[in-house]
């Protein structure tokens, strides 16, 4: 389980992981660690699964790229053969199976809004399931970047 | 609006956007990698975040691992006369980690989108219910997740070839 430095750790390096030559030693000298220990704990983290990765996250529209969520209505025995095709595209980042009718709901981030649709075009023909909503986000109220642990 | 990024701005992203080594300068390996300096490496990326082209630095937890075991979409029906309002203030709710408003479909008339995150089921219902009496929301549906079907992050520009 996580000890008190261990969560430190974590609360530490979500949202701003320095950006400096030896971020460790950054982060031991914040916490009264040293250097090896904070190294040693975050891999065990890594190992554990707690963390799943250190690295940095964008913001779609600025680096010229667009991104939406994606819902749609499968028949149950479709489910499998679906979500093989959709998450064929590397564009569809996220995939979730979800309890409603309109069951299944992921991401898909592209070049731009038509290579979206043309894409959704071709995973209806693909696929025969020709219930799927196109969500964009018109506002965006809140992306967190940091669980408190 | 997209920002004009050069080549070695894209292989910057390109070698940043996976799993960053847990070693004593992940930058210098990196930077190696890049055939760039550390120096230069570190001040391409405070760059980016300074642009807001990085949003987040940083580690992403496993929920599941880390205490947060339940997580629901939830699909909220809001009038859109007070959608900034409702917006707002269900964003300021702690457990609840994003809050989109999306247009709504013939099919599909909801309009504000909020991830809440909770120990369990129960607990993200809760969190919902509080939500809508607050916010005096009546029309919403919980999408709990019942199967992870694919959870990856995005790489961007990986055909971007190396220049220096």
């Amino acid at each position: 389980m996580l000890d008190e430095f261990d969560k430190s750790i974590i609360n530490r390096i979500q949202a701003d992981f320095p950006i400096d030559s030896r971020p460790f030693a950054r982060i031991a000298m914040e916490l009264g660690l040293n250097e090896d220990e904070v190294i040693r704990r975050v891999k065990a983290m890594k190992d554990s699964g707690i963390v799943r990765r250190i690295g940095a996250n964008f913001v779609p529209g600025k680096v010229g790229f667009v991104s939406t969520l994606c819902a749609a209505r499968v028949p149950d025995e479709k489910i499998d053969s679906f979500s093989e095709v959709v998450n064929r595209y590397p564009g569809v980042t996220h995939n979730y199976q979800r309890e409603n009718t309109i069951n299944i709901w992921f991401t898909f981030i592209a070049r731009s809004t038509e290579e979206i649709e043309e894409n959704l075009a071709r995973i209806r023909a693909e696929t025969g399931v020709d219930h799927i909503m196109n969500l964009p986000a018109t506002k965006v109220f809140k992306i967190r970047a940091q669980f408190e642990v | 609006m997209s920002e004009l990024l050069t080549d070695t701005e894209k292989q910057v992203i390109a070698s940043i956007q996976g799993d960053m080594p847990i070693v004593e300068r992940p930058y210098e390996q990196i930077a190696s990698r890049l055939g760039m300096s550390e120096a230069r490496l570190l001040e391409i990326l405070r760059d980016l975040v300074d642009r807001g082209i990085i949003r987040r630095f940083g580690a992403t937890l496993r929920h599941q691992k880390s205490g947060f075991r339940a997580n629901a979409m939830v699909a909220w029906q809001v009038d859109e006369t007070r959608i900034d309002a409702v917006g707002k203030l269900m964003a300021s709710f702690q457990a609840v980690s994003h809050c989109y408003r999306r247009d709504p479909t013939d099919e599909w008339p909801y309009n504000l989108y909020t991830m809440v995150h909770g120990q369990d089921e129960a607990d993200c219902r809760q969190t919902a219910e509080k939500m809508a009496r607050d916010a005096a929301v009546d029309r919403y549906e919980l999408l709990f997740s019942r199967r992870e079907l694919k959870k990856t992050s995005m790489q961007y520009f990986r055909e971007v070839k190396s220049e220096v």
